[in-house]
């Protein structure tokens, strides 16, 4: 908290120290992009990692099969130009004949069978072969621009998976030292990306050199800038002091409070996007932590719906694109439904609902919450003033995990990224202990529409989905997030619906 | 001697390992591994890929017992975040965090040294309140505001130093600055009080009646005997510089111990946490000795074992 207090202290000290305007910023000048993440980057393997600076630079290094469309969420072609679905366990892909990896061989579609092959078996370790083990049983070269992939069922959202979370690795590329070697690409993948990496000092920096020979046409365009440097730096104010000083040129994920403090500094540009995380309520309306509690009464879920001044809160507390959302999922997700039912503020009404069902006089209940906890206390705050007493439990994730798992928690304010997967699925899943409706026609309705081929008839499926979350407020939808930037007052940033940062998108201003 | 070196030793040792056992044992309450390696949002299926990878799922006593048979055998185990042995990646760090804990030690000696030595020849005098002040000062402030501000003035208002990074001398001289200044006020406190106390003493009456005044005082014959105390908690500091320097060396993205330690334990990388804790601890005892055993060399009066 004190630690906090002095960053907005010296970013509003910065704001207003006059000498500061003078300092010149070279990056323009030399075509470099100097990003920080607070995160230490220490495996250069998408298929080996998770977290989001991993996919950030995954999207400039490597290339998938598909893209999507963060406009819309629909499929695109990248590697593959054309696909097929043969019948609902075999697809064709036809591959793009013009793509190099970074040392200069052609991609063909022994590369793509032997990526797929190898990642999939459990021996590998990989993380995404854990992700497309669902669908995926192998991968054949036809041709050298055909490649024949067979699934185990039918699955919908193989096509998903292709476009974010396979990047294609050369063939042999894991056994170069003659056995399987996991840490093979970690230090630097020979990728299909639009950037290669010319070095990498793990937990320290990355350099980044765009690649000539990446094919045109494709999803990502033609990167203008020559060279991207991504350093950790794990504290936010050293950050923010690099940035005063011109030695970085973007960050992301700023408070808003010191974003909008130091955005007023004449070499310092402030951005504010959509992010792609929402927040929500999750309540026991199954019975699943006390059968006889009151969240398993609708009227009192609803009253807690209508208590909540949710477009306050985000406007107040997050600020920028972030906006009160309906549904249970960000409004750029595939198949998102946010024409549900309405529960706008209404503390009056609230107040009928719980009377209505007996609970006049309110009642006491507990909140977990282990991120954001300001906005855990205005949740709290509002459900008090409709007399809901409710003990905030802020703790960490690990704490939050178990004590979900062991069914302790009637209710919690959780978020979903949505980068990895889309919240419903790892929500309502029968098997999950995050799910606390205890419907389990709901969740046989879940398992049915991430199995459904048909487009149209999977949409139907979301949409009642949605529906039906949202009628029995087994979940309150709170507000989509959004993300703060400071970057260079010459860098132009393009900031895209979705709220996913693509850095080979930026350019210099002319 | 030898004897005293080597129950030091063994105590060293014990303390490492008891220590270890403990940080193993909180971090496995306080935090699941494979959920901190896979991120917030991950599914669960990669967090249950992760703790079969790490071997995450096998009881708390069977991996812990593991951990000590490799250790044992001169194998602290693999980091289950940087991918690479906790040996060679603590060796790789260790060069920052040395460099960085000698120029902090350098710093506090070049400040507290000098201005209790002042103090003491010029008692309750304005010089002597100015240190004074000075110590209070470096005593109340916190290293990580220290830290900014040093920032904010001397690398981006007048930028004659680099914000963060460790690849020339430059970068090390705020950091060195930040993380010795926090040991100043007890150094300079002893300083003063050691040499008040000597300067009363009958044999410093003598020197001055032969003519002995000032400088050539202090060093011929007062600091001698003042600075014996000065030394150990100089040692002890040196002790807490090396595992101490977490805020720093963040503030500062040094790639040293202490940063490693942080970003360990925030990543519940239980096996590089153990090896760091075992090392820290091993340092603290061992400059706890070397400060007995300076303090034995400087004075005859003083026996240990």
């Amino acid at each position: 908290m004190l630690k906090k207090a002095v960053q907005r202290l010296a970013a509003g000290t910065l704001a207003v120290v006059p000498l500061l305007a003078g300092i010149a910023h070279a990056d323009k000048a030399d075509d470099t992009l100097r990003v920080a993440f607070t995160e230490d980057i220490i495996n250069l393997d998408y298929h080996y990692t998770t977290k989001r600076e991993y996919i950030i630079i995954s999207e400039l290094v490597d290339e998938t099969l598909l893209a999507i469309n963060p406009a819309n969420g629909s499929y695109l072609p990248a590697l593959a130009t054309a696909w097929e679905q043969l019948d609902p366990v075999t697809m064709d892909l036809t591959l793009r004949d013009d793509v190099t990896f970074h040392d200069g061989t052609a991609m063909t579609a022994d590369d793509v069978a032997y990526t797929y092959n190898t990642i999939s078996t459990q021996a590998s370790q990989t993380l995404s072969g854990g992700r497309i083990a669902v669908w995926f049983d192998r991968a054949e070269a036809l041709e050298p621009q055909k490649v024949r992939f067979h699934f185990k069922t039918q699955y919908p959202l193989a096509l998903q998976d292709m476009a974010i979370r396979v990047p294609i690795r050369k063939q042999g590329t894991y056994e170069a030292g003659g056995s399987f070697d996991p840490n093979a690409a970690s230090g630097g993948p020979v990728g299909l990306g639009p950037y290669r990496v010319t070095s990498f000092e793990s937990g320290s920096e990355l350099v980044l050199e765009r690649y000539d020979g990446y094919y045109a046409g494709g999803p990502k365009g033609d990167p203008a800038i020559g060279t991207v440097v991504i350093r950790s730096l794990p504290d936010e104010g050293t950050q923010q002091a690099e940035l005063m000083s011109g030695s970085i040129d973007w960050i992301n994920g700023v408070p808003r409070d010191v974003a909008e403090s130091l955005g007023k500094m004449p070499n310092v540009k402030h951005l504010s996007g959509p992010d792609r995380r929402i927040g929500f309520l999750i309540l026991d309306a199954g019975g699943l932590v006390d059968p006889e509690g009151p969240l398993t009464n609708l009227k009192v879920r609803r009253a807690m719906a209508h208590a909540i001044d949710r477009a306050g809160i985000a406007s107040a507390l997050i600020g920028g694109a972030a906006a009160r959302i309906e549904g249970a999922c960000h409004p750029s997700e595939l198949g998102c439904n946010q024409e549900v039912t309405i529960y706008d503020h209404d503390p009056e009404k609230a107040r009928a609902l719980l009377a209505e069902a007996g609970f006049a006089e309110g009642f006491e209940t507990e909140i977990w919450s282990y991120r954001d906890k300001p906005m855990s206390e205005a949740i709290v705050s509002d459900l008090k003033a409709v007399g809901i007493k409710v003990n905030l439990r802020q703790v960490k994730l690990d704490s939050l995990n178990v004590a979900r798992a062991n069914r302790q928690i009637p209710a919690y304010f959780g978020t979903w990224g949505g980068d990895t997967a889309p919240p419903i699925r790892q929500h309502f899943d029968p098997e999950t202990d995050r799910n606390l409706s205890g419907d389990a026609e709901l969740s046989a309705m879940v398992t049915e529409a991430y199995a459904e081929l048909d487009p149209d008839r999977q949409g139907e499926l979301f949409a009642k989905i949605h529906a039906r979350i949202t009628d029995q407020v087994y979940w309150i939808p709170l507000w989509s997030y959004s993300v703060n930037y400071l970057t260079d007052p010459e860098l132009v940033f393009p900031l895209d619906d979705d709220g996913f940062p693509r850095l080979y998108k930026a350019s210099w201003t002319q | 001697m030898l004897r005293y070196i080597f129950l030091r030793g063994c105590l060293a040792i014990l303390v490492a390992f008891t220590v270890s056992l403990a940080a193993f044992l909180l971090l496995n309450v306080a935090s699941d591994p494979a959920q901190a390696i896979a991120g917030e949002d991950a599914t669960a299926d990669v967090v249950e890929t992760i703790r079969a990878r790490y071997g995450l799922d096998r009881p708390l006593t069977v991996r812990y017992f593991d951990w000590l048979g490799g250790v044992l055998q001169g194998d602290f185990g693999e980091s289950y975040y940087w991918h690479k042995p906790v040996a060679a990646l603590v060796a790789d760090r260790l060069d920052e965090t040395l460099t960085l804990a000698l120029s902090a030690l350098a710093v506090t000696i070049v400040i507290a040294i000098p201005l209790g030595a002042l103090a003491a020849l010029n008692p309750n005098s304005w010089i002597d309140r100015f240190a004074l002040g000075v110590a209070v000062s470096a005593q109340a402030v916190p290293n990580f505001w220290l830290g900014l501000i040093m920032i904010i003035v001397f690398a981006v208002m007048i930028p004659i130093f680099p914000v963060s990074g460790d690849s020339t001398w430059r970068h090390f001289v705020l950091p060195a600055f930040v993380l010795g200044s926090s040991s100043v006020p007890a150094v300079m406190r002893l300083t003063r009080t050691g040499l008040i106390e000597v300067m009363g003493a009958d044999y410093i009456r003598t020197a001055r009646s032969k003519g002995f005044r000032g400088w050539q005082l202090l060093r011929r014959h007062a600091l001698r005997n003042a600075i014996l105390p000065v030394i150990s908690v100089l040692a002890v500091q040196l002790g807490q510089k090396f595992g101490g320097s977490v805020i720093t060396e963040s503030i500062f993205a040094i790639n040293g111990l202490g940063r490693l330690a942080l970003e360990s334990i925030l990543g519940a990388d239980i096996p590089t946490v153990q090896m760091l804790i075992f090392v820290f601890a091993i340092v603290f005892v061992a400059m706890n000795l070397l400060a007995d055993i300076l303090n034995a060399a400087i004075d005859p009066r003083i026996r240990i074992g």
